[in-house]
């Protein structure tokens, strides 16, 4: 009798996991792994940054300026070549990497938590504490990022730490927006309505039964947000506002490549191919978590 | 093989390209020329930007003229000059020359010009220029006296220089704004259009009076203010702009490869140098205050490499504060080779073996502030590196809250030494320093007719400026124009574009 009702059961147990099928997706999802791949290896190299840069960033040597990069012909001492003040190119690089991802990582780091905070809440409690979130979205998605990072920057001086903290300030709507709407969806589940039921208190509701089903959306968000704080450090740095030298940033290096465009293009085009990638990588690494974890996306 | 013949094809297709628009100009008999940097006001004595001097040698003209190549005074809105007694200075006025606006310039015109702008209320710019007047007096139509605060031996160089005569019917009424926007003088160009950040339009001044300085030969001249360098480069290719100046020593080393560009270098007055905060104005503790401190900033800095590498053309090193050509700048000074190690020494001796971080500012040429920064890291001293505009740096500066800063003064082009070292070194709100003894010594030379004497106590001066490092001066400057095989014009060493010596060929 026992093995009739058993049998069907293993039958099922013995089929893939969950687990095993996010896994087996994830294997076929090429952008995913490019992306992952990508930048994967940029965190390596930035985390290895002393052991992989041929030369120090920071050495100035004005006799050598501009050269050119192996594949312009220049000589394998500088494989990049050298700045408009002689100081190694793919040193540079490579330590600019270590400022990129640093901003990305933590604006979206603090940006995840004041966002997913504020969405949570308003999802899950509703009423006067969803009227006030939405408000304060609101007025936050009426400021023009680019505007008021500008304008911050420009008073308080900038340096990496007030890099990071404004755009860690004002990324933030994004996360509020997804996590409002997601634990709205979540909060209605029969198993919250459970918990609620059986008497667990309300932060072990949001941490053990809303979060962990949000979690996934949550993580696209995050890399979203790092691909756009990213960016935005390029552009303040980019125009003298950002990252402050001699501290290499690949922003700060486009904008110090400017002026020799017209006659040493590469001095603009390699920081800003690596900037591409790193940025592309990222938003195919996080358009693939989606697919892969997404409910619509499990066919 | 393969770059040769990419390079000659680049060079061709540029060529063909700009042949059209640019014969289209020379047709039309507009010169298009592009300013770096905007300029605060048109008013010559309400700017004190480079900018604002081409302008001015444009539009207005001085009592006396110094001729460029000969360094000789002539007589330009004067015709003769005479010195009365040491303070008091007698002008004949040149007859018949009209202002722009129709008005006749008569004894009325300079007496209200000096007595405006040498009272320091009505707040010109630069006070250096004019506070050496203290008024002036009619004596007939065409003559006038100017009388002098005190003994003042470079008198007619200022008058020569950036001292011009306005319109005094036209000037009560419209004040510094109303001039910076409608602009009257006797200069050979008159002023048709003023758009303030975007461009100045000038037009020959027909009736211009029998000037030292020529008459104009080209028509019309519009000036746009376009801040970015690969911009003014991509419009001279284009065709759009027929001279550009000041461009960096990089750009114009690869414009000099072409045929249809001239790239005429030219050394200029200017020197660069790093202001130090000795006399502690912004804050007590501020290690400038230390002697050692300053003597290593000066080690610190390689001066021959930024020459070489980055300033190239005529630029050289200087130790003194002031141009080596200038009356008084004596060079026999104490020279700082460079000596990173030395400079980590005498850092540690002063108390900062580890260094220190500081706020560096600069405000033009970011390339070399960069580069003056990498040096200042080298030898432990960290910078928190500040761009910002001259307007807003010099106010920082005035209320003395920069510790170091990456400074340029190009004299006005007064071949004086009075014209830099008296400029900050007088108490003035821009002296860091606020050394009495270098006061009292400067006070001496500037004001004594003896050039023995005066000789004497510039190098006393200066040679107290340069054993206590108060500056790290470091190099001149040199200006490259660019302009396109159309326009013939040669520049002189004094960095001021003079629009009435150009002509088409």
């Amino acid at each position: 009798m026992s093995s009739d009702v058993t049998d069907p059961l293993t039958a099922e147990i013995q089929g893939p996991t969950p687990r095993e099928m996010l896994k087996a997706r994830a294997r076929g999802h090429k952008g995913l792994i490019f992306g992952m791949g990508i930048v994967g290896l940029l965190v390596l190299v930035a985390i290895l940054a002393p052991v992989l840069a041929p030369h120090d960033p920071y050495a100035q040597s004005l006799m050598k300026r501009m050269a050119p990069p192996v594949f312009l012909g220049g000589t394998w001492e500088h494989p990049l070549g050298t700045d408009h003040l002689g100081r190694d190119y793919l040193s540079r690089l490579i330590y600019g990497a270590r400022v990129s991802l640093l901003i990305g990582a933590v604006a979206a780091l603090i940006s995840g938590v004041i966002g997913t905070a504020m969405g949570v809440a308003a999802g899950y409690f509703g009423g006067k504490v969803d009227a006030v979130v939405t408000f304060l979205i609101n007025v936050r998605l009426a400021m023009p990022v680019v505007l008021v990072a500008l304008a911050v920057v420009a008073i308080l001086g900038g340096s990496l730490t007030v890099v990071i903290c404004v755009l860690g300030l004002l990324l933030w709507d994004r996360f509020a927006v997804v996590m409002r709407a997601s634990t709205l969806q979540v909060s209605r589940r029969d198993y919250v309505a459970a918990a609620q039921v059986i008497g667990a208190s309300t932060p072990r509701i949001l941490l053990t039964e809303i979060m962990p089903n949000i979690f996934n959306n949550l993580i696209v968000v995050i890399t979203l947000e790092m691909a756009h704080a990213i960016l935005l450090e390029a552009a303040l740095s980019f125009l003298g506002l950002g990252v402050q030298p001699p501290t290499p940033s690949w922003g700060l290096m486009v904008s110090e490549g400017k002026n020799m465009m017209l006659f040493e293009p590469w001095l603009v085009l390699i920081p800003g191919a690596v900037l591409f990638l790193l940025v592309l990588a990222i938003n195919l690494m996080g358009d693939g978590l989606r697919d892969v974890t997404a409910p619509e996306g499990r066919s | 093989m393969k770059t040769f013949l990419f390079k000659t094809t680049a060079i061709a297709a540029l060529a063909a390209s700009t042949a059209m628009p640019a014969l289209a100009d020379k047709a039309s008999g507009t010169l298009n020329v592009a300013f770096t940097k905007e300029l605060e006001n048109v008013d010559s004595y309400f700017n004190s930007s480079r900018e604002g001097v081409v302008l001015q040698r444009a539009i207005w003209d001085g009592l006396i003229y110094r001729d460029p190549e000969t360094n000789e005074y002539i007589g330009n809105l004067a015709t003769s000059w005479e010195w009365i007694d040491d303070t008091t200075l007698e002008l004949k006025l040149r007859e018949g020359v009209t202002f722009h606006n129709g008005e006749a310039f008569n004894a009325d015109d300079v007496v209200f010009t000096v007595n405006y702008v040498a009272k320091e209320e009505n707040g010109v710019k630069t006070q250096r220029n004019v506070n050496w007047m203290k008024s002036a007096e009619k004596v007939d139509d065409y003559t006038v006296r100017i009388l002098l605060k005190d003994k003042f031996p470079a008198a007619i160089e200022f008058l020569s220089g950036p001292v011009s005569m306005y319109p005094n019917e036209y000037y009560a009424e419209a004040g510094p704004s109303g001039m910076g926007l409608k602009p009257v003088g006797t200069g050979p160009y008159k002023v048709t259009e003023v758009v303030p950040g975007q461009h100045f339009v000038l037009e020959a001044n027909e009736s211009y009076h029998d000037s030292p300085k020529g008459q104009p030969e080209i028509a019309k001249i519009d000036i746009r203010t376009i801040p970015d360098v690969n911009t003014q480069m991509a419009e001279l290719f284009s065709g759009s702009l027929d001279l550009i100046w000041q461009v960096p020593s990089d750009q114009a080393e690869k414009l000099a490869t072409m045929d249809q560009f001239t790239v005429a270098n030219e050394s200029t007055m200017r020197v660069g140098y790093l202001q130090m905060d000795s006399a502690g104005r912004s804050g007590e503790d501020n290690p400038f205050t230390k002697l050692k401190v300053r003597q290593a900033i000066n080690h610190a800095i390689n001066r021959q490499e930024l020459v070489d590498a980055l300033l190239k053309g005529k630029s050289k090193v200087v130790y003194t504060p002031c141009f080596p050509s200038q009356f008084g700048c004596i060079q026999d000074v104490t020279e700082y080779e460079y000596d990173p190690e030395k400079a980590k020494a005498l850092l540690a001796e002063a108390g900062y073996p580890d260094g220190f971080t500081i706020e560096f500012y600069a405000y033009r040429d970011r390339q070399y502030a960069e580069a003056i920064a990498s040096y200042l890291n080298a030898v432990g001293i960290q910078t928190d590196f500040k761009m910002l505009q001259y307007s807003a740096l010099r106010e920082l500066n005035m209320n003395g809250e920069v510790p170091i800063s990456f400074q340029t003064w190009g004299s006005y082009s007064i071949n004086d030494a009075s014209a830099m070292v008296s400029q900050f070194f007088k108490h003035g709100a821009l002296d860091s320093t606020r050394d009495d003894e270098v006061l009292e010594w400067l006070n001496v030379a500037d004001s004594s007719t003896n050039p023995d004497e005066r000789i004497e106590y510039y190098t006393k001066a200066i040679q107290k400026i340069t054993q206590e490092a108060y500056w790290a001066p470091m190099f001149t400057y040199n200006t490259n124009y660019v302009f396109t095989g159309e326009v013939d014009y040669t520049p002189t060493p004094d960095e001021v574009l003079r629009f009435v010596d150009m002509s088409w060929k």
